[in-house]
C-alpha cells in the first residue's frame, strides 16, 4: 500500500502522468486487427492466427501511453466485449473492405457496441482495411455501408488503410490523438 | 473528465464494498494500482473470500510483462475457472503466446495453467501449445507438459489420443533428461489408472515395459529428485523378468538408493529389490541381498520424526513376515526409548518379539521387565503378553519367563499386572500341557492371586478352565468355594466364562466322581432355563443328554479331550493377505495392514456413463443459446454476489454501527453497491428482459425472510406499494446481517 501514497504515483495522477490510455481494436474476424495492432507496436507485419481472447500492448505515442487492446473478433467472442468497455478512451472499429458480404454484420455489431453506455465518451475510428486488395470499398462506401452519419454526439473519423503496407494507420492514429488530448484537458 | 462524466458518476450514487474497490483496482488506468488490486484479490483469495466475481477483470490483466502479476493471475484462473468456463477462452490467446515466450519459466507456467483448468471449452484450444511444449528445448518445460498429458486425458481422453499426445508421453521416456523421464512415467501410470474407470478405453496399451526402457531408467535413477525416484522404483518393481543377468544388474542399480536421506525413496527401494529377489536363483547371492537390506530397515527407524517412524516399523513387521531372519541381529534398535509416543513403544513390542531368538532373548527378557514396570498401563499390560509370547516361542526361556512374572507380581503387584501376568501363565500352560513343574509353579500363583480379578474375562475363564484341567494342583475346598461363588453369578457373567463354567463343572465331576453334582444341578438348570445365549444354553443340553446316557467311556473321552497345544501368541498374516502386502508396500495399505481392495472401493472412480466432463454441463447450457441454462447461470452467479455482499456487510459493520440510527441509510448505500454488481452480471447475461431479472434480483433477496419474519411482518402490514417493495425486503436482510453478528 505505501507505494500508491508515494510521491511519484500522486503527483503522477495529478499531471496525468504514467497514465495509461485504454484503446479497443474491435471489429469482425479476419479484419485484420492483430496485425493492425502489431504493425503500429513493432512497425513490422506479423504472421497472425484467429485471436481466442486478447492481445495487449503498451505504445508510447507522442507522449502518451496507449494501452491497446485487441479483441477476438470470433462470432463466439463477440459477446465478452463488453467486459472490456469500462474506462475506454477511444474504440478503433476495424473493417475488411473487400468482405462486402459480410459489412451489414460489421455495421449491426459497430452500432449495438456504440449503444453502450460505457462507452458514450469514446471517440471512434474507423479503419476501412485492406485497401491493399483488389475490389476493396473506398472509405466512403464503407462509410455508408456503417452508416457513420447517423451517430450523433461523438467523435468519429473514417480513414482508408492497408496494414500490411502500413497506409493510413498513423492519419488515423494521429486523428485519435487530437481527439484525446482534447477530451483529457 | 468532462463535466457530463461527472454528474453521471454523481447520479449513479455511491458506490462501496471491497469488491467494488477491487474492481475499480484491476481496471485502473495506473499500472502499480491494477497490481496492488490483483495482490489484494489473491491475499482475499488466500483467506477464503469468494472474489470469483471480479474474473473478468482479473483476466483482463493476463496479458503482462510483469511475471509476479502473471504468476497472481495465473493462480486465480486455476482457483475460479469452474465459476466462469464461458469466459476462459479469453485467456487462450495469451497462454498460447506464453508457450512461446523466450522465459522457459513462463512456457511452463502457461502450459502448468492451461492444463489446471479443467474447462471443456479450453480442451479445444489445448492442441497447439500442448504439442509445442511437448517438444521444448527446455527439460522444465517438456516435464510439465507431460504431466499435462494426464490432465488432457482426464478431461478428455479422445483428443489425447487422435492429436498423439499419448504417442509422444510415451516417446518421452526416452527422453535425455532424467526429470522428464520421471514426469512422464508418472503421468502414464496415471492414465493408466484413469482408463480402467472410462468406458471405452479399457483396452488402451498405456505403456510397457521392456528391456531397453528400463535399461534407461536405471541410468535416470541417479540423477532424479526424490519424487522421481519414487515413480521410477514403482516402474523398476512393476517390471518382471527372469533374465538373471538383467535382474542382478537392476538389483545392482537400486542397491545404491538404499542410501537415500528420503525414508519414502529406502522404502520404494527395499519394496523393488524384494519383488526382485523372488526371482533371483542364485541363494547365495539372495542372502548377501538381504544381508544389505538390514542397514537400511534400520535407517527408517532412526528417523527424527516419529510418524515416520511408525509407516517404518509397520512395513518392517511385513517385510519380517516374509524374511524373518533379515533383522535378527538389530534387536536393540528396536528398544523403546523414553521419549516415544505410545503408538511407537507398541509397535516397537510387536517387532521385538518377532526378532526374539535363542541369542537375544535374555537381553530382550531384561528390556521387556523394564516395559513392564513403566507406568503407560497399554504399554506394561503390552509388555507383558510379550513376555508371554516370547516365552510360547521359545521353550528354553519359559521358566525364565514364569519367574519374571512371578517377580513382577510379587514385587510391583497391582491389578494390571496380576490381571495380565495371570491370563499370560494360563496361556503358557497351554502351551506346555501336562508339564509336572510348570504346573506346580504357576498353579499356586494363580490360585494366590485370583481373588483380586474381578473383571478380566479372559484370566477369569483362563482361571476357571484350568480348575478343570488341573484339578489336582488346587485344594480342593478352594475349588469347591470358587466354583460355587461362579455359579451364584452365573448369569451375570460373559458367555466365553459362562462356557468354561459348564466345561470345567462338568469335567470336574466326572473325576472327582460326582462330588460336585449339586453344583453340577444347579449350573445346567441355569444354563438351560435362564440364560439368553443359545451356545451355552445348547451346550448343557448336550452335557445334560451326554451324562444321562449310561454310556461312561464315550462320556469320559468326550469330556475330557484335551484342547491342542496353543503354538504361537504372535500375530501373523493369510499368505494370502501377506502377497498383496509385500506388492504394495511403502503405501497406506502397508501401514493398515490391509490390502488396498479392502478399503479402498473400486467403484469409487467409475465415471457414471454417459457422464459428463466436470464443468460442461454449464457451458453445454449456454453455448447452445438456451435460455434455462443462461438463466440458471445467471442466478447461480447472482446468489453467489449475494452471498458476497453479505460478507462485505459484516465486514464494513464497523462504520454501520458509528451511525446506528441512521443505519438503514447506511445500509441503503451498500446495498446500492450491491445492487449494481447485480446489474453488472444482468449486462453480461442481457439476453433476459428486464422485468424477469426484476424478479430473480429480489428472488434471492426474499430468503432471508423467513428468520426475520416477526419484523418483516411489521412492514408487510403497511400498505405495500409495489414501489417500496424491494426497500422492506432490504431492510429485512439488513436486519438479517445485524442479527447474524449477534
Amino acid at each position: 500500500m505505501g507505494q500508491v501514497f508515494s510521491f511519484t504515483n500522486i503527483f503522477g495522477k495529478l499531471w496525468g502522468i504514467n497514465k495509461d490510455i485504454r484503446i479497443l481494436i474491435l471489429g469482425l474476424d479476419g479484419a485484420g486487427k492483430t496485425t493492425i495492432l502489431y504493425r503500429l507496436q513493432m512497425g513490422e507485419v506479423v504472421t497472425t492466427k484467429p485471436t481466442i481472447g486478447f492481445n495487449v500492448e503498451t505504445l508510447k505515442y507522442k507522449n502518451l501511453t496507449l494501452n491497446i487492446w485487441d479483441l477476438g473478433g470470433q462470432t463466439s467472442i463477440r459477446p465478452y466485449w463488453r467486459c472490456y468497455y469500462s474506462n475506454t478512451a477511444a474504440v478503433i472499429f476495424v473493417v475488411d473492405s473487400t468482405d462486402k458480404d459480410r459489412i451489414a454484420i460489421a455495421s449491426k455489431e459497430l452500432h449495438m457496441m456504440l449503444k453502450e453506455e460505457e462507452l458514450l465518451d469514446s471517440a471512434l475510428l474507423v479503419f476501412a482495411n485492406k485497401q491493399d486488395q483488389p475490389g476493396a470499398m473506398t472509405a466512403a462506401e464503407v462509410s455508408q455501408a456503417l452508416n457513420l452519419t447517423d451517430l450523433k454526439d461523438r467523435s468519429w473519423s473514417i480513414v482508408a488503410s492497408s496494414a500490411i503496407k502500413g497506409e493510413g494507420l498513423t492519419e488515423g492514429l494521429d486523428w485519435l490523438m487530437d481527439v484525446i488530448k482534447d477530451e483529457q484537458l | 473528465m468532462s463535466l457530463e462524466k461527472k454528474i453521471r458518476n454523481f447520479l449513479q450514487g455511491p458506490r462501496k464494498g471491497e469488491t467494488f474497490e477491487l474492481k475499480n483496482g484491476l481496471v485502473s488506468q495506473y499500472k502499480h494500482e491494477r497490481k496492488d488490486a490483483i495482490q489484494r484479490v489473491i491475499q482475499a483469495m488466500t483467506v477464503g473470500k469468494d472474489v470469483s466475481a471480479l474474473f473478468p477483470d482479473v483476466l483482463k490483466n493476463i496479458a503482462t510483462y510483469d511475471i509476479e502479476q502473471k504468476k497472481l493471475v495465473y493462480l486465480y484462473l486455476m482457483n475460479y475457472a469452474k465459476t466462469h468456463p464461458e469466459l476462459c477462452i479469453l485467456a487462450v490467446n495469451t497462454f498460447v503466446q506464453d508457450t512461446e515466450d523466450p522465459n522457459p519459466l513462463i512456457r511452463a507456467l502457461a502450459i502448468r495453467t492451461m492444463g489446471c483448468i479443467r474447462v471443456s471449452k479450453m480442451v479445444d484450444y489445448m492442441e497447439i501449445p500442448l504439442s509445442r511444449t511437448l517438444s521444448d528445448d527446455n527439460p522444465y518445460v517438456r516435464k510439465t507438459a507431460a504431466l499435462c498429458v494426464a490432465k488432457l486425458f482426464d478431461l478428455n481422453p479422445e483428443m489425447c489420443i487422435e492429436y498423439g499426445f499419448l504417442e509422444n508421453l510415451k516417446k518421452l521416456i526416452n527422453d535425455s533428461n532424467p526429470m522428464v523421464v520421471a514426469n512422464a512415467l508418472s503421468a502414464l501410470y496415471e492414465i493408466r489408472d484413469m482408463k480402467e474407470h472410462i468406458p471405452g478405453f479399457e483396452d488402451l496399451d498405456v505403456f510397457t515395459t521392456n528391456e531397453t526402457v528400463i535399461k534407461n531408467l536405471l541410468l535416470c535413477l541417479n540423477e532424479c529428485t526424490e519424487w522421481g525416484r519414487i515413480t521410477i522404483l514403482t516402474t523398476l518393481n512393476d517390471y518382471q523378468t527372469d533374465n538373471q543377468e538383467e535382474l542382478i544388474h537392476i538389483i545392482e542399480r537400486i542397491v545404491p538408493q538404499l542410501q537415500h536421506v528420503n525414508p519414502s525413496v529406502v522404502l520404494s527401494s527395499i519394496k523393488a529389490i524384494i519383488h526382485h529377489l523372488d526371482a533371483l536363483r542364485n541363494q547365495e547371492m539372495k542372502e548377501s541381498i538381504l544381508r544389505k537390506l538390514s542397514a537400511p530397515l534400520v535407517s527408517l527407524v532412526s528417523n527424527s520424526i516419529p510418524e515416520a517412524q511408525y509407516v517404518g516399523l509397520k512395513n518392517i513387521r511385513i517385510i519380517l513376515e516374509k524374511y524373518p531372519t533379515v533383522l535378527s541381529k538389530e534387536l536393540r534398535v528396536f528398544f523403546i526409548k523414553y521419549s516415544d509416543p505410545l503408538y511407537l513403544k507398541l509397535e516397537k513390542l510387536e517387532i521385538m518379539i518377532r526378532l526374539s531368538n535363542d541369542l537375544n532373548v535374555k537381553l530382550l527378557l531384561g528390556e521387556l521387565k523394564e516395559y513392564a514396570m513403566e507406568f503407560e498401563p497399554s504399554l506394561v499390560s503390552k509388555a507383558i503378553k510379550c513376555i508371554g509370547s516370547v516365552a510360547i516361542k521359545l521353550q528354553s526361556c519359559t521358566v525364565k519367563s514364569v519367574n519374571l512374572l512371578c517377580t513382577l507380581i510379587d514385587q510391583r503387584g497391582g491389578d494390571l499386572i496380576i490381571n495380565e501376568s495371570l491370563g499370560v501363565l494360563i496361556n503358557i500352560l497351554r502351551r506346555y500341557p501336562g508339564k509336572n513343574d510348570l504346573i506346580t509353579l504357576i498353579v499356586p500363583v494363580i490360585s494366590n492371586h485370583i481373588n483380586g480379578i474381578e473383571d478380566n474375562n479372559d484370566t477369569l475363564s483362563g482361571y476357571i478352565w484350568c480348575l478343570g484341567e488341573y484339578p489336582k494342583y488346587f485344594q480342593n475346598t478352594e475349588t469347591l468355594e470358587n466354583l460355587t461363588l461362579f455359579v451364584d453369578d452365573f448369569l451375570n457373567y460373559d458367555s466365553t466364562i459362562q462356557l468354561n463354567l459348564l466345561n470345567t463343572i462338568v469335567k470336574i465331576n466326572l473325576t472327582n466322581n460326582n462330588t460336585y453334582s449339586n453344583l453340577l444341578q444347579k449350573v445346567l438348570e441355569l444354563a438351560t432355563q435362564g440364560c439368553e445365549n443359545a451356545d451355552v444354553r445348547d451346550k448343557a443340553y448336550i452335557y445334560w443328554r451326554l451324562l444321562s446316557s449310561d454310556d461312561t467311556a464315550s462320556q469320559q473321552k468326550i469330556i475330557s479331550h484335551k484342547l491342542p497345544p496353543i503354538n504361537t501368541t504372535i500375530s501373523s498374516f493369510n499368505p494370502n493377505v501377506l502377497e498383496s502386502l509385500i506388492d504394495e508396500l511403502s503405501t497406506v495399505s502397508s501401514v493398515y495392514h490391509k490390502p488396498a481392495s479392502t478399503f479402498i472401493d473400486k467403484n469409487a472412480y467409475t465415471r457414471p456413463s454417459g457422464a459428463s466432463i466436470p464443468g460442461s454441463s454449464k457451458v453445454k447450457g449456454s453455448s447452445n443459446g438456451g435460455k434455462g441454462g443462461i438463466e440458471d447461470l445467471t442466478t447461480m452467479a447472482k446468489q453467489e454476489i449475494i452471498n458476497n455482499a453479505k460478507n462485505e456487510n459484516l465486514l464494513d459493520f464497523d462504520d454501520d454501527e458509528t451511525d446506528d440510527t441512521s443505519s438503514f441509510n447506511a445500509n441503503g448505500g451498500s446495498n446500492g453497491g450491491r445492487t449494481s454488481v447485480l446489474d453488472d452480471l444482468n449486462d453480461l447475461f442481457a439476453a433476459i428482459p428486464q422485468q424477469q431479472q426484476e424478479q430473480q434480483k429480489q428472488q434471492p433477496l426474499n430468503i432471508p425472510k423467513g428468520s426475520n419474519s416477526d419484523i418483516l411482518s411489521l412492514f408487510d402490514q403497511q400498505p405495500a406499494s409495489s414501489s417500496n417493495k424491494p426497500a422492506n425486503k432490504q431492510s429485512g436482510n439488513v436486519n438479517n446481517d445485524l442479527l447474524d453478528l449477534f
